[in-house]
């Protein structure tokens, strides 16, 4: 069977090997380089000649840095043009009588080339994990991201679950509908819609978030690539300010909450007269976020949400196909 | 030239190759076999002859277990289809629209049989494709309907099955390859250990070969038997054109032709005919084929657009 299923994905096997050995070369090229800038921004840093450029420096080249984040989309690929016609394309041309008249149980059929689409899946997210997450290694030191949605799900392990879930996805649409197209269609679908379910509503609360209340004046940064929910400011009654966008802001509080010694010297870098100080100190402000440390927590448990999905799917596949008429 | 050896275990002298009881099949609201109770013995050419949406490719598709029925037993080889190696190993089922990869050529097949076969005749495909003139290494789908055909009919054969399930295997063949095709599963048969069942709406070439037959029509089974039986137990009854009351209670009456001048009647033989007015004669396999499709022609037309060809 192994033999079989070697055969007929050979060429999709020999494109994506091409285009993972690409953007490897790529990645490790820019990836030096980027290494290199870093390191010298970092002795520049060191020497005492500012920092200051370090925390806005943008490592890499735009072309990559865009190659980069489009990555967000490499998981799906595999559901679209593995996953989906798996079956399908076999119902829609008939084969499957052909495969399932030799003496191969339909049961071990699908095993097989279930077993090696989610590897080749698994290897797909994976490598393109790695190298993403090696080459962004200088970037999130600088900018301190890596927690922030877009970011987070294009490092670390969970690309490797991104793409388990696509293909299990295009598996199950494509054996429930037995229609190629329709099966692409249904797991692009499918395949945004959870993940954006899970990016931009779920993922925040795998755990509490912490919140922490400081004066203005003083500030506070939580240590790391922490991931930013909520910010926002409370007056001297403790009433929550609101956040007009027509007006500037000292110390993250909108100065029409101030006095006008504030607002005069609102431009550029100042001193605040002592008056504005006074006032300052009265307001205090909040943050709400995901602490640094839980991001490999965040990461496992976003895995496991999709390890369960793609076995659901792969399931509900393989009843589908072992219970209907052939 | 043969692909077909003797098959260790089989040809038990006497034993059924298939038996079916009370077998039926829905699909939804649509019956594409109504309780159907067939038997071939082993060592037949079965022909499986019915109009189109009849249900032989669903009595086909029950045989091989790539359909499960909605009702009634099913017995093939000994045991009822299952998914078994076994069991799969001694059906060659070959299906309508001659299912291979359009995109691995016939030396692909070839390896992908060998890798998923307990027996392999791979040799046997070579040789007769060569034979054929048809290339080894050209896709599949770039071949002609024909020579497409004889590929998978090769791949078959050298599958070495115990029951053959043949599809409409001939449509898409031109005579002389037809002959050839029927000369060589007679050989098979011949040669001890394989017994085939096979669709075909060509009467004719049928004729050559088939010692049995299943004759389905409205999803139920008109007629199933030997074919020289079943010839023998029908008579064409010629006689001026009068009053058959007489005949039709003692005989049972498959069709009647009235033209101006005289009656026909196709029977199946009760007993001995006694008016002296018929002239009895031998009816041919066409003839008899064509009167039960005739007996039944109102609801099977009636049942046409819905029953369809299953897929």
């Amino acid at each position: 069977m192994t033999w079989l299923v070697w055969r007929q994905h050979r060429v999709q096997l020999y494109l994506g090997a091409a285009l993972l050995a690409a953007f490897a070369v790529l990645i490790v090229i820019t990836g030096i380089q980027v290494g290199n800038q870093y390191h010298a921004a970092q002795a520049a840093c060191a020497a005492g000649h500012g920092c200051r450029q370090l925390g806005g420096l943008f490592l890499g080249s735009h072309a990559v840095g865009f190659l980069i984040i489009s990555t967000l989309g490499a998981p799906v690929l595999v559901g679209l043009f593995v996953g989906a016609p798996l079956v399908a394309a076999e119902a829609e041309a008939g084969t499957t009588q052909f495969a399932w008249m030799q003496s191969v149980t339909r049961k071990r059929w699908l095993t097989v080339k279930i077993g090696w689409m989610l590897l080749a899946a698994a290897i797909w997210g994976g490598v393109i994990s790695a190298l993403v997450t090696w080459w962004e290694g200088p970037n999130n030191a600088v900018q301190l991201d890596a927690f922030d949605p877009g970011r987070f799900d294009i490092m670390g392990i969970v690309p490797v679950a991104y793409s388990l879930f696509a293909v299990a996805l295009g598996i199950a649409a494509g054996t429930l509908l037995r229609r190629v197209l329709p099966a692409i269609a249904v797991t692009l679908a499918g395949f945004i819609a959870v993940r954006a379910v899970v990016a931009l509503w779920l993922r925040q609360h795998y755990m509490s978030p912490v919140t922490v209340f400081y004066n203005v004046t003083s500030g506070f940064t939580p240590p790391g690539s922490y991931w930013q929910l909520a910010q926002g400011g409370l007056g001297p009654n403790g009433q929550q300010l609101a956040q007009p966008n027509n007006t500037p802001y000292i110390d993250g509080v909108p100065a029409i909450y101030l006095p006008a010694s504030c607002r005069q010297v609102s431009r550029g870098a100042f001193t605040p007269p002592p008056s504005c100080t006074q006032a300052l100190s009265h307001f205090r402000a909040y943050l709400t976020y995901q602490p640094a440390d839980r991001y490999w927590t965040f990461q496992g448990i976003e895995t496991g949400i999709f390890l369960f999905l793609a076995a659901v799917l792969i399931a509900v596949a393989a009843v589908t196909l072992l219970r209907r008429d052939a | 030239m043969t692909a077909m050896h003797e098959v260790p275990g089989s040809a038990l002298p006497g034993a059924t190759a298939i038996e079916t009881s009370g077998l039926s099949k829905r699909y939804g609201k649509v019956t594409a076999l109504n309780d159907c109770t067939v038997s071939v013995p082993q060592g037949r050419i079965c022909a499986l002859i019915g109009p189109n949406g009849a249900g032989k490719t669903t009595l086909l598709r029950l045989l091989a277990g790539l359909a499960r029925p909605t009702a009634g037993q099913v017995t093939v080889n000994g045991t009822t289809p299952r998914q078994d190696p076994a069991f799969l190993a001694d059906i060659g089922f070959l299906a309508q629209g001659i299912p291979l990869y359009r995109r691995l050529s016939a030396e692909d097949h070839i390896r992908a049989g060998a890798h998923l076969n307990p027996r392999w005749d791979a040799e046997s495909v070579r040789e007769r494709l060569t034979a054929l003139k048809i290339p080894l290494d050209r896709a599949v789908g770039k071949l002609s309907g024909g020579q497409r055909a004889q590929v998978a009919l090769a791949l078959i054969l050298a599958k070495q099955p115990r029951l053959l399930l043949l599809d409409e295997p001939v449509a898409a063949l031109d005579p002389l390859a037809r002959r050839n095709f029927l000369g060589l599963l007679a050989d098979g048969v011949a040669a001890g250990g394989l017994t085939v069942v096979l669709s075909s709406h060509l009467v004719a070439d049928l004729e050559r070969v088939c010692d049995h037959l299943i004759m389905l029509a409205s999803a139920r089974v008109q007629l199933c038997g030997d074919i020289e039986e079943l010839l023998a137990e029908h008579q064409l009854l010629t006689g001026p054109r009068k009053d058959t009351t007489a005949i039709e209670q003692s005989q049972r009456v498959v069709q009647v032709t009235r033209t101006p001048r005289q009656t026909t009647l196709l029977v199946r033989l009760n007993g001995p005919v006694i008016d002296p007015a018929f002239q009895a004669s031998d009816v041919s396999l066409e003839e008899l084929v064509l009167a039960y499709m005739g007996e039944d022609a109102p609801p099977a037309i009636a049942n046409l657009s819905t029953v369809g060809e299953e897929k």
